[in-house]
Formats: structure tokens, C-alpha cells, sequence
């Protein structure tokens, strides 16, 4: 359990002694506010670190609708839409993601992916954490984890960079992206509201306007005072209690955070910006993981739902999910590139598991896990790449098959995580960070 | 003819003589065995060496200790002292410790026979002990890269497929043994991914390397199996810091007992208290305490305890008065462990604990002053007498068994998780026994409309889901495991997760003139998923009858799961009760009873469990003897001898209000309630009994889904944004700025500054302000003259926000 020691709690142990020695309690929010402040500077200092945004298709992207079309197939197989050309000679995919085939140079796909589940929670786990879900797993739990998804490894392994948390989701977490044995600390900060309504924000992030900053100082220090338990042994022997003042400690940093502040305020961002994203929860949750990620937060996971498409697929895909996810993700990638984040930031797009390619009754496709096109792009792997391919109907990958762990290999790889290091679960057993997984040669 | 294990095959006749001592009476060594026997070829055995301190007390020094042989061709024995037979014969080992020494006297038999192998005793264990077989290698469920295993071991019969015949018979090789796949792999020879298990030169590798040369033998069905494990000691006192080897013994069932220590698998159930390495060396850590490891070996398991007590001996001044039974037990515990317990709550602090614990609910401001100016000798008795008949007590209560018996609205409706919610809120209302209630539950039969409790037969959708929750919450025993395999860490196999489920197989749902209608037909016939046996319905440790009985099977189940006699019934119910008191449970997790989860202090565990039973499984009388008790009633301010004890009751642990009883308390204290969707105004969040009604303070807080019997689901892990919650949110912020709330009422009531003092601190923290409490609170009131309600809802603000608010103390 040494790993325990580094960064969980979220806080350095330093500058968990330098803020409670300067008495973040005691001395002024103003004083606080500069500390913070300081610890910025520190946190922006050139580097290589790479973070990741996933952004999970929830209920499962139909890619051979998408990102891997088969014009060839039969027509109870090949559905309605045509491929198009992408900004790479040769590699097609939907002609209604016409913004996302011009970022291709910048993203590659791995069109020989699959894991053979085709349950949503099973599969969500597996997508999520790279471990297939075992033998009492519980869906509708949330968290359901057995295993840490990837935020929370990484919150472990990398811990905060700045005054903002490490590991963020939005607009909802979702249930398998929890910390399981790695602890409360590495759960994620959810955001638990859309980034699209008109009045966004982060819940709770803000004491109430009605407070001014002296009142707000003064508060602080009356609460120092009064919270005889704070300070006291009954606290320092017990964890819960213990685990609430850090908590206190990073909810204060999170207040006084500048960077936290900027990076949620995305009103501040140019209407402009906003309207290439896409005025709705996908695009805008793009823009806030692009913001978040600019600011130091090194995972973010955004949960995109209604991707379960059993009915009148195509329609659905045409006129709401693909124009959604084309203005999103193309100008994640063209705005991450400009701003020169694209090699140090690690975008995965994909659903738990794809559709099946044979078109069912109401014109809808359901559950495949066997075969399906996953979409990475940045943090240092090859853009315009197809890896594999699939078999002539997408049932299945053709050549080069590669799984949720492979993908684990390569994510930690460019993050700098050693997927052979072990953590040890409270039953005392040993589980590696992944699961034996190959990293995708042809992407690195 | 009789047939050896071929393994370290070894006949032992362990004389129990009196430990052979050095001839220094100060200060012994005492060798075990004294005296050995081994027999077949391979047979070893480990020697444990102790030295007897002068109150009778053996420290083990195994590893401090030096062996010779005084004949050797006959007896050998390495550094660590394990002895091995070389060649037929007799011969001392001399064993010199601290200038003392002790020796055994050996015979070694028939080590010139030849091996008989047999693959079950043989080669699976090392399937284990290697890790071949585990979990996250060839035993997963999938197997690993095209080779699978059972997980650990459990099913030889498809292991001696997997490794002799699969893959067309290219892992063995019996011609060229060293050229067999297996091995080449193992010992890292050819690729493998799971790396060098296995060393080439090891006596390991011989036996593997022999018994692919004999030509893989199976063995014969008539081998020797092993029948259970022993672990040598099986208990002892260590001191902080030091070392214990344990041995691992093997007795088949002819009655032979094999040294298996290098083979069996070793598991601390607390590292911090003491850790084990794969060779069954302890140490001891630097905590006070009480540990069990585990030693598991084909399908057995065995358990040390020991016993981790402070070096600093107990001061004289300690209060040691016992007010019940449970007292004198707790006592017993701490003085072995040399720890001092923290002094009795004050009335306040027992006052606030006993409101939130009985009832979840905090005691008004009126009430904390009533019972603070009670003097009577027994006015903590007559407290808990008044909750327990409050309705309050029901509400909570249910809360919690509705929480475990799974009343879901999203899998029963509206009207189903609402009737049964309502059948559970009568039995506790009722006080109904703790064994009527759970027999009421298990044989429940007919329209839902008339018995709502069989809503957990429709919730639990499956017969096996039915059997794994019912085991989970009326005994603590989860048998999930074995579902598939073995269960890894206990005793029960496929056949008694089936047995159980056999119970259940014949429910069915139909519906009828009478609505829903929960009906069990006869003939229901269930299968091990292996051997494709019949099951006979049987209880969890009995063994099957040739035949189901006749009628509905449940109430054979139900009066066994009920009787006084039962192992884990009264227990279960009796830890239940105790650790929602006390802040942890004698088993702990308390849904996971097993051998090798032994409860921190049995004695105490059964005589809880036989006052519950004495009490026909009234759990208002158990309730008044844990509340009563000192230990119960103790400070939580820990002292230096106790700060580091988490697990023998002798302070006050810090509890997590549950998500309902802490949105109840800010209400009660601001003054201000909740309006909850689907139920009339006034409803406390206590009494909701749709756990999915949407409400972002409760699930923000860990309100469970009710989703698993899982008594985890109940969240109460604190987070950055529960936090945020209760500093900024705008509904928190409201409910302290509220015209009609506490704030406005006291603000504009109390002129007198340490009357509105002395009133917040009672809603608040249901106890007087201390004096410097008083005057920071007089000061920060006094600065804030000009807007006395702002300052006033400024001490609220901060008051809410303090752990002594958030925890239950």
C-alpha cells in the first residue's frame, strides 16, 4: 500500500502543510487566494504531461454507420449512409460527419476493435476501466467499479497538477467511472450539470452572491474557531473525519482557485467558439474538457447518452447524434491543435461496444460487442491511421484484433503509467494497472 | 494398497510428548516436532523453534535458530529448518538458539520407494502456489491467451484436460519432458506473458519434470484427499514488530498429515496489524490489535490469530467498571491488548450519539435541555425507553431494512416497493422477533396484495439471486462465489450454493383474479452446473438428503435459518445491531461472515447473540443492553494508548450520518424542511420509501439504489462536492436565511447574547457551549451588532459546516 502515500489525497503533503500551516481557517481568503495563486505558477510550468478526455457514446456508437462504412455489404447490412472522403487519401467514413473527416490527419481509428460483451454494464466497465466486469458485478450500483477507471488511476498515479482536481466528469458520472479500491480521494469531481443551459454552472463551486469576500473571510474564521473537531484528536484518529478536512482543504482550493474559476466559467468563452462546438451538451461538453484540460485537470470523462439506437437508427443518427458529435469532436481536435495542446492531450472517442450490422426490424440496430471502431486521437499517437480492419459486414475484426486492454496499454503508455505496476484491492489481492494488454504498435 | 501422496509424501507420527527443553532453566528453547517421522520419498517437514519466556510465554525464534544435522545421507535440513529425507535411517538435528540447544530426533522410511502420483494432490497445488490458476491469469473466467485453469483448482478434472489433452497434447511431452510446453513456459524457457514462475532447479520443477516422465497419472479415485488443514500455532501473543512462522498442515484422509507450508496460500485479514509473506512468515506490525491469517490449501482453510498488544503497559488509573456483560467482555480484550479505554461520554455527547443511533434523528434544543438537567441515576436508561417506543424508531429502522430486503421502486413499481415498505414499517413498529420476521420473509407465498413481503421473490428475479441475498442478509454468509467455483476464502462449494438456491427454484410469478400471485410448484428440478447432478435442497453446512421434501421446501429452510441453534442466524443479527451502535462490526465486513473472517472478539460475539436468543430475538432488549453499556457510552476522544485502536471498542469511533439522517438534521436544526416529491409536506427524509425519488442531497450523499442486499451500497465516503454542498449551496443557504427558520426565530426572540449562545449550541450541537465557546461566539455577535441576523446566521453557517456536526460522536 505504499502507493497510497503519493498523491491521493489530492494534495502534495507539502502543500498540504503549507496551506494548513498558513491556516487556510485562519489567515484571510485573500491570503488563501494568493497561495493558490502561487501554486499556479508552479503547476504551468512547461512539460510533457499528457491528459485525456474520453468521450463515452453511452448505450453504443453504431460504427459501421460511421467510422467504418461497408458500401459493399448486402443491403440488410451496409444501411443508408455513403462514405465520404476525410483529409487522408483513402479512408472514408460517414458523409454525415463531414467536420470530423477534415480532422483525420488528426485522430486515427482502430476499425479491428472488440470484446465479445454486448451488456451495457458489463461492457461500460470494460470500456472504462480496461477490466471486464466479474462475478457479482451490479450495474445499477453506482459506483459499480471492481476495477479504478482510468481518471482514478490516473488521479492515483499522477495526482493534481495545480488547484484543480485531477479527475473530472461531467455533465453526469458515469457509473463505472469511480475509484473502486483506490479510495474516495481518487473519485472524480462530477460536475453535475450540462455545460449547454443558458444558466451553467458548477454547483456549489461559488458561495452564495449574497456574500461578499469579507463576510465570506469571516465565516472562515469563525468556522476555525467553532469546529472544535478540526484541529483535534478525535479527527486525526479517524479517516472519514480526516478524509472531510482535506476534502474542506480542496473545496477551499477549488473556491479560491483561479484556474478552477476560469476553466468552469465557460460563458467566458467567445460566442463564436461556442457555436463551433455546438450549442448543445456534447458540444459544450467538449469545449469544457478542452477548458478543464488547459487548466490542469488530467482526466476528464464526458458521458454522452442516447447512443442506443434499437430504433429508426438512421433517422436518429442524421438529424441529432452525428451533426452533435461532428461539431463536437471535429473542433475539440482543431481546437486543441491550434492551441498547441493536441500532442499532450489524449482524446478517445467510442461507445461501450458498436451495433449490430445486421439492421433489425424497426430499423434500428442493437448490441455488438464483437466487433467495433474505437476513435483516438493525440497525445503523442499517430493521427490518420486506420489500425485493422474488420470483416467484409463489420461482425467482426478481420486482422489484428485489439480489446479494451490493449486500448488500456496504450492510454497509460502516453499518459507515462506503468500498466505493470500493481495495486493491492482491501482483500488484500494484487491487480495490475492493466490487465496484460498490448500497446497498439501501429499508433505509436 | 495403500497410496501416497506423491508430493513431499510423508507418513508423521507426532509424538505429543512434553516439549524436549534445554538444560539452562532460565531461559528454554522448545523445538516442534521433538520428534519426526518421514516417510515415502520427498518427505519433508518444517521445524518451529520457540524460545519460553519466564511467564510461560513462547516468542517464536525459528529464524534466529541454526540447524545441523548430526546425520547427514540420512536427515537433512536447510537454513530455515525445514528437514528433509535423504536416505533410510535414524538421526538427530541439534537446533542452537541464543546458546541454548534443542534437538529432534528423526526417522526417515521408505525414501527409496518409488513415487505414485496423483494429479489432484500433486500437481494442482503448485498450479496454485505459482499462480497459474489465478484469478487474473490462466483461472480467469476466459482463461488466459488460450490456456485455461479453474480458479484456484477447484476442478481438477477439467485442469488434467486442459494441461494433458488440450491444445492437441502439445503442452506435455512425456518423452522429453523438459521439452514439454508447460514447463518451457513456466520457467520462462519459451515466451510467456505471465513471466518465470518457476525456477528450473527447484524441487518443483522436479516433481512437474517427473510426473510429465511417468506419463501424466491421474491417480486413482480411492487416493487419499485432503480433508482439512491445520495452522501450527494456531495462536499466539506478539509483540510489535516481531516475526511468527507459521506451518501449514495437510491431513488426508488417512489420516496422514503432510507439511504444506510451501504450498498454501497466506492472507492477512488486517496488514496493518500484521502482514504475511508466501512462506507463512508473520510480522507483526505497529499496531494494537487483534489479527487472523489465513491459510488456505485445496479448498481447506485454517486460521491463525494473534494477538498485537501495546508495548506500554497499562497505567493503574484506568476506569474499568462494567456496567453489563458486554463490559466485562470488551475489558477482557483491552487488557490483553494493554489498552487504556477513553473515559465516558459526557450526558451531551451520549445524548446526541443515542438520538442519532436509535432513532436518526437529533434531539431538538428542548429536548438536549431536558435531558441535561435530568439527575436521576438512570436517566440514560429511561432515554433510550422513550426512543425506542417513538415512531421515529420504526421510521429509521425500516429505512434500513428496506434498504437490505431491496424495496426498489424501479423493479416492484410504485405500489409494490410501497406495500412492502409498508409491511417491513409495520413488523418494526410492531416490534415483530428478529427470527419471525426474517421466517415471515423466507416462506412468504400467495397474492403480493396479502403477503408484500414476497416482493423480495420478484425483486430477486432469479432462484440463485434469492439464495445469495437471503444467505447475505439473514446469516452474513455470501455464497455468490460459489456460483461458479469454490469460494476461495471458505468452505462452500457449488453444491451448497445449489443446495440453497434449490430452495427457491420452485417460486414462480403468475397472476390471477387476486393480482400478482407468488405460488412455489413442486417439481422443480435444479442441476450442478458441473456434474450435472440432481440437487436436493439442503441448508448452508448440512449435508443433502437423497430426496427433496414434500410441499413447499421454504419452511424447512425457514426454521432451520431461525433456530437458536443456528451458527450464523443470531450472530449475524446480533453483529448487525452492534455495529450500527458501535461503529464496526465484531465481523467485519459484517456481510461477509467466514472462517477466515473471524469476529475480532468471539466471546463477545456469541454472548451477544445468546442474549438475543435469551430475549427471543427482541431486538429492543439488545438495543438497551448495547446502549447501556460502557462501551457503548464511551468518549470519542482517544488517548495515547488508544488513538491508533479502531476494532476493540474502547473509544467512541466517528460515524458518517447516513444521507437521509443528515439532510433531517440540517432541516431540524435550521429549522427549515424538505419538500419531497411523491409524499405529503412534512415528511422527513427518514420516512422516504422510494429510494429512488430524485433528490440531489441524498444521492450526493450516498443514499443506496437499493440495487444488491450489499450492505456497501450505503455510501457514506465523503466527497469534495458534498462538501461544496454544505458551505455554498444555494438550498443550504436558504434554509439558514429563512424567514421562518431558526436563524430569524432566535435572532428575533433572544436579546440576551449568551441565551441565543447557549440555544444554538443546543440545536446545533445539542450540548451547552464551553466557556471560550461562549466568548468567541459573543465576540463574533458583538462585532456583528449592525446586522445581528446575518451575524447570527454567520454562527450557524459555521456550525453546520463543523465535523462535530456532520459526524455522529
Amino acid at each position: 500500500m505504499n502507493a497510497r502515500s503519493t498523491y491521493c489525497d489530492g494534495l502534495r503533503r507539502r502543500d498540504f502543510l503549507r496551506v494548513g500551516a498558513a491556516g487556510l481557517f485562519g489567515t484571510s481568503f485573500a491570503g488563501a487566494l494568493a497561495a493558490a495563486q502561487g501554486r499556479a505558477a508552479d503547476a504551468t510550468k512547461p512539460g510533457h504531461d499528457v491528459s485525456l478526455i474520453i468521450l463515452f457514446l453511452r448505450g453504443g456508437m453504431s460504427t459501421i454507420d460511421t467510422l467504418d462504412l461497408k458500401p459493399g455489404a448486402p443491403s440488410e447490412f451496409r444501411g443508408e449512409f455513403r462514405p465520404a472522403a476525410t483529409n487522408i487519401s483513402g479512408v472514408q467514413i460517414c458523409e454525415h460527419l463531414p467536420r470530423t473527416a477534415k480532422q483525420m490527419d488528426k485522430f486515427s481509428l482502430i476499425r479491428s476493435f472488440g470484446h465479445g460483451n454486448s451488456d451495457h454494464g458489463p461492457a461500460d466497465h470494460y470500456l472504462l476501466t480496461g477490466y471486464k466486469a466479474g462475478a457479482g458485478f451490479t450495474p445499477t450500483i453506482s459506483p459499480n467499479n471492481q476495477r479504478p477507471a482510468y481518471g482514478a488511476v490516473i488521479a492515483r498515479k499522477l495526482g493534481p497538477r495545480g488547484s484543480v482536481p485531477p479527475y473530472v466528469c461531467l455533465p453526469q458520472m458515469h457509473p463505472s467511472a469511480g475509484a473502486a479500491y483506490l479510495g474516495p480521494a481518487c473519485a472524480p469531481f462530477t460536475i453535475e450539470a450540462d455545460p449547454a443551459a443558458v444558466n451553467f454552472s458548477v454547483p456549489d463551486i461559488l458561495p452564495p452572491l449574497s456574500l461578499d469576500a469579507a463576510r465570506l473571510d469571516r465565516r472562515r474564521q469563525l468556522l476555525a474557531e467553532v469546529d472544535r473537531f478540526q484541529q483535534s484528536i478525535e479527527s486525526r484518529a479517524n479517516a472519514n473525519a480526516q478524509a472531510v478536512s482535506t476534502f474542506k482543504q480542496k473545496a477551499y482550493d477549488l473556491m479560491v482557485s483561479p484556474q478552477a474559476k476560469r476553466a468552469f466559467d465557460i460563458h467566458s468563452e467567445p460566442a463564436a467558439m461556442r457555436d463551433r462546438y455546438g450549442r448543445h451538451t456534447l458540444g459544450q461538453s467538449c469545449l469544457m474538457a478542452r477548458r478543464l484540460v488547459e487548466a490542469g485537470v488530467r482526466c476528464v470523462t464526458i458521458e454522452h447518452t442516447n447512443w442506443d439506437t434499437h430504433d429508426n437508427c438512421f433517422f436518429v443518427l442524421k438529424n441529432e447524434l452525428l451533426p452533435a458529435l461532428d461539431s463536437g469532436l471535429s473542433t475539440l481536435f482543431s481546437d486543441l491543435a491550434d492551441r498547441g495542446l493536441l500532442e499532450r492531450t489524449l482524446v478517445v472517442a467510442t461507445g461501450e461496444f458498436g451495433r449490430t450490422p445486421r439492421i433489425n426490424k424497426n430499423a434500428g440496430r442493437d448490441h455488438w460487442g464483437a466487433g467495433f471502431t474505437v476513435l483516438v486521437g493525440g497525445g503523442g499517437l499517430r493521427g490518420g491511421v486506420v489500425v485493422g480492419a474488420s470483416d467484409a459486414r463489420a461482425e467482426k475484426p478481420a486482422d489484428n484484433p485489439y480489446g479494451p486492454e490493449d486500448l488500456a496499454a496504450t492510454i497509460y503508455r502516453q499518459l507515462g503509467i506503468r500498466g505493470d505496476e500493481e495495486f493491492t484491492t482491501p482483500e488484500g489481492r494484487p491487480v495490475k494497472i492493466v490487465n496484460q494488454g498490448r500497446v497498439i504498435r501501429e499508433l505509436v | 494398497m495403500r497410496r501416497t501422496p506423491a508430493l513431499l509424501a510423508l507418513l508423521l507420527s507426532i509424538v505429543f510428548a512434553r516439549a524436549i527443553l534445554a538444560d539452562d532453566p532460565g531461559v528454554a528453547i522448545r523445538v516442534d516436532p521433538p520428534t519426526l517421522r518421514l516417510a515415502g520419498p520427498d518427505a519433508s517437514y518444517s521445524i518451529l523453534v520457540e524460545r519460553v519466556l519466564a511467564d510461560g510465554r513462547a516468542v517464536d525464534v525459528t529464524h534466529d535458530a541454526e540447524f545441523r544435522s548430526l546425520a547427514p545421507g540420512v536427515v537433512d535440513v536447510s537454513s530455515r529448518g525445514v528437514v528433509f529425507g535423504a536416505g533410510n535411517g535414524a538421526g538427530l538435528v541439534d537446533v542452537f538458539c541464543a546458546g541454548q540447544k534443542a534437538s529432534v530426533s528423526v526417522v526417515v522410511e521408505g525414501s527409496r520407494e518409488p513415487r505414485r502420483f496423483n494429479f489432484e494432490n500433486d500437481v494442482v497445488p503448485l498450479l496454485g502456489k505459482f499462480g497459474c490458476n489465478s484469478s487474473g491469469c490462466h483461472g480467469k473466467a476466459e482463461g488466459q491467451n488460450g490456456f485455461k485453469l479453474s480458479v484456484f483448482g477447484f476442478d481438477p478434472a477439467a485442469d488434467y484436460a486442459a494441461l494433458a489433452m488440450e491444445g492437441r497434447g502439445r503442452r506435455m511431452f512425456p518423452a522429453v519432458p523438459e521439452e514439454s510446453l508447460f514447463l518451457k513456459k513456466a520457467t520462462g524457457a519459451a515466451p510467456h506473458g505471465g513471466g518465470v514462475r518457476i525456477e528450473s532447479d527447484s524441487r518443483e520443477y522436479a516433481l512437474l519434470r517427473d510426473w510429465i516422465a511417468a506419463g501424466l497419472p491421474r491417480g486413482d479415485a480411492t487416493d487419499p484427499r485432503v480433508v482439512d488443514l491445520e495452522v501450527q500455532p494456531s495462536e499466539r501473543q506478539l509483540a510489535m514488530g516481531s516475526r511468527q512462522q507459521l506451518r501449514a498442515v495437510a491431513r488426508y484422509s488417512d489420516d496422514r498429515r503432510v507439511d504444506v507450508t510451501r504450498l498454501a496460500r497466506f492472507q492477512s485479514n488486517n496488514d496493518g496489524l500484521a502482514a504475511v509473506d508466501d512462506r507463512g512468515l508473520v510480522t507483526a506490525g505497529s499496531v494494537p490489535g487483534q489479527v487472523a491469517v489465513m491459510a488456505s490449501y485445496m479448498g481447506s482453510v485454517a486460521v491463525f490469530q494473534a494477538l498485537v498488544p501495546n508495548e506500554q503497559p497499562l497505567a493503574d488509573a484506568a476506569d474499568w467498571s462494567e456496567h453489563n456483560f458486554i463490559d466485562g467482555l470488551v475489558h477482557q480484550r483491552l487488557r490483553k491488548l494493554n489498552i487504556q479505554p477513553s473515559a465516558l461520554a459526557d450526558d451531551a455527547e451520549y445524548l446526541r450519539r443515542v438520538y442519532l443511533d436509535v432513532i436518526g434523528t437529533l434531539p431538538t434544543a428542548a429536548e438536549a435541555r431536558r435531558f441535561l438537567s435530568d439527575t436521576g441515576a438512570d436517566r440514560r436508561e429511561r432515554l433510550v425507553d422513550e426512543l425506542l417506543a417513538r415512531s421515529e424508531f420504526a421510521d429509521y429502522w425500516a429505512l434500513k431494512w428496506s434498504d437490505l430486503l431491496r424495496v426498489d421502486r424501479t423493479a416492484l413499481g410504485h405500489k409494490g416497493a410501497y406495500a412492502y415498505y409498508h409491511w417491513i414499517h409495520q413488523r418494526v413498529a410492531d416490534n415483530t422477533p428478529l427470527d419471525q420476521f426474517a421466517a415471515q420473509i423466507v416462506t412468504a407465498e400467495g397474492p403480493l396484495a396479502e403477503v408484500p413481503q414476497a416482493q423480495l421473490f420478484k425483486v430477486t428475479a432469479k432462484p440463485g439471486e434469492t439464495a445469495s441475498t437471503i444467505s447475505q442478509v439473514f446469516l452474513g454468509v455470501r455464497i455468490a462465489c460459489a456460483a461458479c467455483h469454490h469460494h476461495p476464502f471458505d468452505r462452500w462449494s457449488q453444491s451448497d450454493y445449489y443446495g440453497m438456491l434449490d430452495y427457491f427454484a420452485p417460486l414462480g410469478q403468475k397472476s390471477s383474479p387476486l393480482g400478482e400471485v407468488v405460488l412455489a410448484s413442486g417439481g422443480a428440478e435444479t442441476r450442478h452446473p458441473r456434474t450435472g447432478e440432481l440437487m436436493v435442497a439442503h441448508p448452508l453446512g448440512s449435508a443433502a438428503p437423497l430426496e427433496n421434501a414434500r410441499g413447499d421446501r421454504r419452511a424447512e429452510l425457514a426454521h432451520w435459518l431461525t433456530s437458536p441453534d443456528n451458527p450464523w442466524f443470531a450472530r449475524h443479527q446480533a453483529n448487525r445491531l452492534w455495529a450500527h451502535f458501535l461503529g464496526r462490526g465484531l465481523v467485519e465486513p459484517i456481510d461477509d461472515v467466514r472462517a477466515t473472517n473471524p469476529p475480532s472478539n468471539p466471546a463477545l460475539l456469541d454472548a451477544l447473540a445468546a442474549y438475543l436468543v435469551e430475549k427471543n430475538f427482541d431486538q429492543r432488549q439488545l438495543i438497551r443492553a448495547i446502549t447501556s453499556s460502557r462501551a457503548y457510552g464511551r468518549a470519542s476522544r482517544p488517548n495515547d494508548s488508544n488513538a491508533r485502536d479502531e476494532m476493540n471498542y474502547s473509544r467512541a469511533l466517528l460515524k458518517r450520518m447516513d444521507a437521509e439522517v443528515l439532510l433531517d438534521a440540517v432541516c431540524q436544526a435550521t429549522g427549515v424542511g424538505e419538500k419531497f416529491a411523491g409524499v405529503p409536506a412534512g415528511y422527513r427524509a427518514v420516512q422516504l420509501w422510494d429510494s429512488r425519488a430524485s433528490h440531489y442531497f441524498l444521492k450526493l450523499f450516498g443514499r443506496p439504489t437499493r440495487a444488491s442486499a450489499c450492505q456497501c451500497e450505503r455510501n457514506v465516503e465523503p466527497s469534495v462536492a458534498q462538501v461544496l454542498h454544505l458551505l455554498n449551496a444555494p438550498e443550504v443557504s436558504r434554509k439558514l436565511s429563512h424567514p421562518r427558520g431558526t436563524v430569524a426565530r432566535l435572532a428575533g426572540a433572544l436579546n440576551d447574547r449568551d441565551q441565543l449562545v447557549d440555544e444554538m449550541y443546543l440545536t446545533f450541537f445539542s450540548r451547552f457551549p464551553s466557556q471560550r465557546e461562549r466568548v468567541v461566539a459573543a465576540e463574533y455577535l458583538d462585532a456583528g451588532a449592525s446586522d445581528r441576523r446575518a451575524a447570527v446566521e454567520d454562527l450557524a453557517w459555521s456550525m453546520l459546516n463543523s465535523l462535530e456536526f456532520v459526524f455522529n460522536h
